[in-house]
């Protein structure tokens, strides 16, 4: 595991372990500024990182072990569903008060990722390799539930401060597609904004990455380049299958089946 | 012949028991007024008649079918609520009114200058920003947008409240004779009990949920202040 020759790193895993207590002290900085101005996400702040930081380090054992492995093929697709199953219920928290939440972010991402994966697998886009897949189904996952989030955090905040606006256009006679349309196309656009805004200044203000991971271990800059523009193409277009998903999907615990907006809202 | 009818409503809405077992008929063409005090269920009656909440047992009848068994859009096409507060869709004066013709694909046949003036409104509103109009105005171009989708009931939640008091019974009239040439039936809730004397034929007074009595407006007498 020494692979600074491997990776393109300049230091072994030992001393990476040292530069990262030392870059810690940003983080102190940063809660401290957050209790300072009572923005009150020192707490979950420290959480996501030491829960992130941990998983990451887990997932990495886990690749190491399974890098090496030579049925690989296995036990990947467990890892798949586990990464859909985990930005389902980390996404579904982002859904307010709404029950159960977890039955429309985890098929959404299930299958905005799923599709992503399978043309790129058809395009050749992504070798049959765990080196490939797992990280590039790991961005395509993870885009897919921020993108959940975003969508459904903003459908349900419509909902509840233009509840009278859909009780008019329900009581007029609008279906529950009807009196929502406006609401999910909001949300879907809300939602992919950081995308697009992303596209927009790629290259310029920072380097995505894939790319910074390509450059690092010595690709081309012009292939690195194209790889990432093929990454976000798939990233962009499995976000707009979940989050068309998302919205179509929350009809159902948004309204009841007599067409009233739920009692929840 | 009765148009609606409702047998036994209960609704608890959290720990209030909205309506306790209330039951009530309406016969087709009168207009009806509902009076009683805060809390004594005449706004969750409208809805429930609309289907914009479910009852918790009980049923209601439209022409005789049970409400349950119809699809709700077709039901709040011909049983039209007109909530108390007139929240104006975005768009001017006319896309507001063509809102419900347009869903049911009738768009070509709503005169939206005769829906105006039969809510008593200038057919020359139809071009303004319908967020932009005073809390009358909102009233008159909810009460357009209602009759916009030709209903045979039409149930008013206090559709006078926020209206100058000087422009009220002008607004009592328009209400009445668009009803009376069209033969709607109307359920016009109300606190303004001398409001109900104007303009019912039947009056229904209801307390902690249910009907305590139904009189002919000219039989009706009021004791206490709502």
């Amino acid at each position: 595991m020494g692979g600074s020759i491997l990776t393109g790193i300049p230091y072994t895993w030992e001393e990476g372990l040292v530069i990262m207590g030392i870059m810690m002290v940003m983080l102190v900085i940063a809660i401290g500024l957050s209790v300072w101005k009572k923005i009150g996400i020192a707490r979950e702040y420290t959480y996501a990182l030491i829960r992130g930081g941990l998983q990451l380090f887990a997932a990495a054992t886990l690749l190491y072990f399974l890098f090496e492995f030579e049925y690989w093929y296995y036990p990947i697709w467990l890892f798949l569903i586990a990464m859909a199953l985990m930005g389902g219920y980390t996404s579904a928290r982002r859904a307010g008060k709404m029950p159960k939440a977890y039955r429309i972010t985890t098929p959404s991402i299930l299958v905005g990722g799923t599709v992503v994966l399978v043309v790129l697998r058809v395009s050749g886009a992504m070798p049959y390799k765990p080196q490939f897949v797992i990280p590039l189904a790991g961005m395509v996952f993870g885009n897919a539930m921020t993108i959940c989030s975003l969508a459904l955090n903003r459908l349900t905040r419509e909902f509840e401060t233009n509840k009278p606006t859909l009780e008019t256009m329900l009581s007029l006679g609008a279906t529950p597609k009807e009196a929502m349309e406006e609401y999910g196309r909001m949300s879907i656009k809300a939602a992919l904004i950081p995308n697009i805004d992303s596209l927009k200044t790629l290259g310029i203000i920072f380097i995505p990455g894939a790319m910074a991971g390509l450059l690092i271990a010595g690709t081309n800059p012009i292939l690195a380049a194209e790889y990432q523009i093929i990454v976000y193409l798939m990233i962009i277009g499995g976000g707009i299958i979940t989050s068309i998903m998302v919205i179509a999907l929350s009809r159902r615990l948004l309204f009841t089946r007599a067409q009233q907006i739920a009692e929840w809202v | 012949m009765s148009i609606l009818t409702i047998k036994k409503a209960k609704k608890l809405l959290g720990d209030a028991r909205a309506l306790r077992g209330l039951s009530l008929d309406l016969e087709k063409g009168e207009i009806i007024s509902l009076v009683g005090p805060s809390g004594s269920g005449k706004t969750t009656l409208l809805r429930a008649m609309n289907r914009l909440i479910e009852l918790d047992s009980g049923s209601i009848f439209f022409q005789g079918e049970n409400i349950t068994d119809m699809d709700p859009v077709d039901l709040r096409r011909k049983v039209v609520l007109v909530p108390q507060e007139s929240v104006m869709l975005q768009g001017t004066v006319k896309e507001n009114v063509q809102y419900g013709p347009k869903l049911a694909g009738a768009v070509g046949k709503c005169d939206v200058g005769r829906c105006l003036m039969d809510a008593g409104l200038s057919p020359k509103f139809a071009g303004k920003e319908a967020g932009k109009l005073s809390g009358g105005e909102k009233k008159r171009v909810a009460l357009a947008r209602a009759l916009a989708l030709h209903p045979e009931v039409l149930l008013l939640d206090e559709p006078t409240v926020g209206v100058d008091p000087r422009k009220v019974e002008r607004m009592e009239g328009t209400i009445l004779k668009f009803a009376r040439d069209a033969g709607l039936t109307v359920v016009w809730v109300t606190h303004d009990v001398p409001q109900a004397l104007r303009v019912s034929d039947r009056i229904a007074n209801l307390k902690n949920g249910v009907v305590k009595e139904v009189k002919k407006a000219a039989e009706f007498r009021w004791e206490g202040a709502y």
